[in-house]
């Protein structure tokens, strides 16, 4: 019974997503249900599954081309992955219930939860699988419902252009990632992780090959996971409804690249110039993400670049040789990110769709549980003691002070800017005065809307206590814990919450204006550059080869060829019996001269 | 249950349907059809039931001449399960036939015992008179439009070039009987093993029994006669011809290859027949604007890459690909008659917007297309995947080179049907009827085509118990 849970987590969504995308369509009401139900109950048996002991599961044999190719249908079943599913499917579940208020009156409802189903699926499959093979097509399944998601307003233009950003930056991670997993089943001959583990000291045995193909399956990370480089859809994905943002964009898929690299730590681990290139990359993201949300107004935009900054902590932290760092901040960030945007959603929705924090104020008052809830969450995210993310950031910033100083000088600089960022952002929304109608008309929002913020609240708060967090995930042990790393972590808070108070108290407008933050570094100006001049130069070559080799080399040549050898196999083909004899008995002759007296 | 009995019950069944034509009086004659394919489902449910013959090469008697092993088992199968979609075909292409309707089923099914007699024949007898029971019954069937002069000239040419062939075979056996005194295949092969063997006249027996084999498969430079007969028959039985007569074709080629393997110049004649027919049939098919001629090329085309997995010694792989390839063709050739049927002709621009007429035959014809072409999540792509595969291990580079090359060529005029169908305008805007029986024949095609693209596992296993003989025997 217990081998058939996993099945069941991974059928459940699709199942749902399946049946409404078949039969109720039309009904909004039904398919919504039937959503929240398959949802809560791939919960369920996530929990049952988390509670029981059993490490197996029914595993299916897809394609048996040994010794060349062996593609199973299994599950991997261990502490990581039942944590993993217990967090994707708890703050899903929770998703999908606030959905249920959020996107109450949508006109495309059905539409909605089947990507939602068909997301959770996806997400559940990439957790579940034992195998590269398997992982890559779950990670396309994902990239493809965000896609859906993203552009569920696709009569907006700025939907659908971010939900083809998003998808054609996820192509590029992907792509490396491919070339990663073949670099590494031509080595191994498996994609099975299990077999790779074990064929490992093989690989290590060619240090280069080994960073380059650690290198490429980082990449694919890097593009689901938002890393710089490949950062910039993740802000504009904001386009998509607020459930979405908290889902995708901040507990589950941008976790996905996360823990495919903790799953695969093997591989990366055993490559020291890999790790050096990830621990870097995670920081750069870290910081610059925390710089540029500092000048934001968009309210989901500032907690998107929040989630960059985060995420650059985790793969910090995978940088840094520590699987257990990355999870417990991944475990963590989960309840804490999704808390704040459900949050930002409920004011979104009850201000009638006004994102810009300048136009909010004084909310404190008026949305009473949301304001509270929000807080918590702000007061995880920034690290104050004893809330969950101080415990987890420390872990990692103990980490890095450890192994390397610039990485912690950088690691404080980035949780001094969070608690700037967040703080202005806390104050200029809920403090002060309403400097706007729809802040002066806010009212709380409904119940399904509310009880979900609640639920998050608890382990926002509590999931970061060793009691509470080693009931679910191995929490890193560094021997050398300095006690100076937590004090000045709380102190780099304390700093920031001063100097956003200081700067942000009673404000109608952005007193800094500094434009190279506000616009983001100008990344996306600079692709668009790049894009321009590659495709210009390429455009222009294939012209080239267009007119000077196509038109006039091989129309022409071929052209002409074609002719030859029309007029040619019309020779043969006459039609006429006895030349077909004739050539029959010709090609006879043919082959016994090529055979016996050759 | 012995094997044997599959055959025999596939022959009474025949003598059957034909007795019920005669006698019968005024009979439906759609009945028969019927009839036939409730018959041939049962016997290949009786196919899983039969217990398998003694395999020792040393086995005398019956057992001598006769091969029951899991190969044999698997292309029984293969042949009872194509003459079933081939009688389902030509209910659809009643119609068109003006005479004899009750004989038009009932000698499928001989050709379909004569098949499953060539999956077993493991002795050179043997395999000239299954041969022959299958070519029979196909001149008549040939021609049997014969007030077409288009089908009686496809029928004579077919008579007299395979009547040709079949005695360059004849031939080929004497002087490998002369040469070795045995026509049992094992006993075969173990003379051809002795080092005080002579050469020269071993391998011209071998090449004139190649010969008689290559035209069968249509393998360069046999094929000559392909395009004029694949057109000119009626549409059901060059579907019939291309699957089943080529597949029974490559199932007596591993059989014999098996024994002529031992003389290195068979392989590299085979290999040099690979590469002309992968070129001759692809280059061929390009230009062509008759689907049926262009399916007919095409045919060639995949001869060649099941020639490639013949060379490379893999049973596996050359099942594999025939079963994709039987899935494929017969469901292009089955959109083919239903659309011919109504438009009249069989030029792809018959096919002109098709999806805009029937979306669900444009369905069906694009994944057969895809398939055809190798595109992956098809069939056709595993099968290509697994000649391939097994063409690398043999190190035969060139062959594969030119059987890549070719297939990119191949994406060219497959794609053309795909881009009739849906990017040009019809001609006429009627949509087109056909049977339900046609319509859940072609919805199971489908599905199998995609599922054996997704999952090829039933196969692969089936065939995993396959290839062993093939390759213990050599």
């Amino acid at each position: 019974m217990s081998s058939a849970l996993p099945w069941s987590i991974l059928l459940l969504p699709l199942a749902s997503a399946v049946v409404i995308l078949l039969f109720t369509l039309r009904s909004g009401r039904v398919s919504s249900f039937t959503s929240v139900l398959a949802a809560l109950a791939a919960f369920l048996c996530s929990w049952a599954l988390f509670t029981s002991e059993n490490t197996r599961a029914i595993e299916l044999t897809w394609i048996d081309l040994r010794p060349l190719l062996y593609v199973p249908l299994g599950f991997v079943i261990d502490g990581l992955s039942k944590t993993m599913l217990l967090v994707v499917t708890g703050v899903g579940a929770l998703i999908h219930v606030y959905s249920l208020g959020y996107m109450r009156n949508d006109a495309g409802k059905s539409r909605y939860f089947a990507s939602l189903s068909l997301f959770m699926f996806s997400m559940v499959g990439i957790v579940l699988s034992n195998n590269f093979v398997m992982m890559f097509i779950f990670w396309e399944l994902v990239g493809v419902s965000s896609y859906l998601l993203i552009g569920h307003w696709f009569e907006r233009d700025a939907a659908a252009e971010a939900a083809k950003k998003a998808f054609l930056t996820n192509r590029i991670g992907d792509f490396g990632f491919m070339i990663g997993i073949l670099m590494i089943w031509s080595a191994t001959g498996s994609v099975v992780f299990r077999e790779i583990a074990m064929q490992m000291p093989q690989i290590i045995a060619h240090p280069g090959f080994l960073t380059i193909a650690a290198l490429l399956v980082f990449c694919g990370a890097a593009g689901k996971s938002a890393q710089f480089p490949l950062h910039v859809w993740l802000p504009d994905a904001m386009e998509g409804p607020t459930p979405i943002s908290a889902l995708i964009h901040a507990a589950t898929m941008v976790a996905a690249g996360v823990y495919m690299l903790v799953r695969v730590g093997f591989l990366v681990q055993s490559s020291p110039a890999a790790l050096g290139v990830i621990v870097w990359i995670g920081t750069i993201t870290a910081v610059m993400a925390a710089l540029i949300a500092t000048q934001q107004s968009d309210i989901k935009r500032i907690l998107a670049y929040s989630t960059l900054s985060q995420l650059g902590y985790m793969v910090m932290a995978v940088g840094l040789a520590s699987g257990e760092a990355a999870m417990f901040h991944l475990f963590t960030h989960a309840f804490f990110k999704a808390l704040l945007f459900l949050g930002a959603g409920a004011i979104i929705i009850m201000l009638h769709h006004e994102q810009n924090i300048w136009n909010m104020g004084g909310l404190a008052g008026k949305l009473r549980v949301t304001f509270l809830t929000f807080l918590v969450g702000t007061l995880a995210l920034i690290g104050c003691p004893p809330f969950s993310g101080f415990w987890s950031k420390d872990a990692i910033l103990a980490l890095a002070y450890t192994r390397s100083m610039p990485i912690f000088v950088l690691g404080l600089f980035t949780a001094f800017l969070t608690a700037f960022y967040m703080t202005r952002l806390l104050v200029v929304v809920f403090l002060g005065k309403p400097r706007t109608d729809a802040a002066r008309s806010g009212r709380e929002a409904p119940i399904v809307m509310t009880v979900p913020l609640l639920l998050l609240a608890i382990p926002a708060f509590l999931a970061g206590f060793s009691f509470v967090a080693t009931r679910f995930l191995p929490l890193p042990q560094e021997k050398e814990a300095v006690a100076l790393v937590p004090v000045l972590a709380t102190l780099a808070m304390i700093a920031g919450v001063t100097l956003g108070v200081v700067l942000y108290r009673n404000r109608e407008r952005e007193p800094l204006n500094i434009a190279l933050l506000r616009k983001r570094f100008f990344f996306d100006e600079f692709y668009t550059w790049l894009i321009g001049v590659t495709q210009g130069t390429l455009a222009r070559l294939s012209d080239f080869f267009d007119h000077w080799i196509i038109d006039a080399g091989a129309v022409r040549g071929l052209s002409s060829a074609t002719w030859g050898i029309g007029a040619l196999l019309r020779l043969f083909q006459v039609g006429n019996l006895q030349a077909y004899s004739f050539l029959f008995g010709l090609g006879i002759v043919g082959l016994i001269y090529f055979t016996i007296f050759r | 249950m012995q094997a044997a009995v599959l055959e025999i019950s596939a022959l009474v069944l025949g003598i059957f349907l034909l007795l019920c034509e005669a006698f019968a009086g005024a009979l439906d004659k759609r009945r028969l059809a019927y009839g036939g394919i409730f018959g041939l489902g049962l016997i290949l449910l009786a196919s899983f039931f039969v217990t398998a013959g003694p395999l020792q090469p040393d086995a005398v008697g019956f057992w001598s001449f006769y091969a029951a092993d899991p190969l044999a088992l698997f292309f029984k199968r293969f042949a009872l399960a194509t003459t079933m979609l081939v009688l389902i075909m030509m209910l659809e292409s009643a119609p068109r036939i003006q005479s004899g309707l009750g004989e038009f089923f009932a000698l499928p099914i001989f050709t379909c015992a004569g098949l499953m007699w060539m999956a077993s024949a493991i002795d050179f007898v043997m395999i000239f008179v299954s041969l022959e029971l299958v070519t029979m019954s196909f001149y008549v069937l040939v021609a049997y439009t014969r007030r077409n002069p288009v089908t009686l000239e496809a029928g004579v040419k077919y008579l007299i070039l395979s009547a040709l062939s079949t005695g360059f075979l004849v031939y080929g056996i004497t002087w490998v009987f002369g040469v070795t005194g045995e026509t049992s295949l094992a006993r075969v092969a173990a003379a051809f093993s002795q080092p005080n063997l002579e050469r020269a006249p071993a391998l011209f027996g071998a090449v004139l029994i190649l010969v008689g084999l290559g035209f069968k498969i249509a393998a360069v430079p046999f094929q000559i006669w392909v395009a004029d007969v694949y057109q000119g028959a009626p549409t059901a039985v060059t579907a019939y011809l291309s699957v089943g007569s080529k597949a029974a074709g490559f199932v007596v080629l591993l059989r014999v290859l098996s024994a002529f393997f031992i003389l290195p110049q068979v392989q590299r004649l085979l290999v040099a027949v690979a590469i002309a027919t992968l070129i001759y049939g692809n280059l061929a098919a390009l230009p062509q604007t008759n689907l049926k001629r262009l399916l007919g090329y095409s045919s060639i085309a995949h001869a060649g890459y099941l020639l490639v997995g013949v060379v490379s010694f893999s049973g596996a792989a050359v099942g594999f690909y025939l079963v994709s390839y039987l899935l494929m063709t017969l469901l292009s050739f089955t959109v083919l008659i239903v659309v011919a049927n109504s438009a009249g002709g069989e030029e792809i621009s018959d096919f002109d917007g098709l999806s805009k007429r029937s979306p669900f035959l444009a369905l069906a014809m694009m994944i057969s297309m895809l398939s055809l072409a190798g595109v992956p999540f098809t069939a056709g792509f595993f099968g290509k995947f697994m000649v391939f595969d097994a063409a690398i291990q043999q190190h035969q580079t060139a062959l594969v080179v030119v059987a890549v090359v070719t297939v990119a060529c191949g994406f060219y005029y497959y794609l053309k049907v795909i881009r009739a169908m849906y990017w040009e305008s019809p001609a006429r805007a009627a949509p087109i009827a056909f049977s339900q029986l046609s319509r859940v024949t072609m919805t199971g095609l489908m599905i199998a085509i995609i599922t054996l693209g997704v999952y090829p596992q039933p196969i692969l296993r089936a065939l995993s118990d396959a290839s062993h003989p093939v390759t213990a025997q050599r």
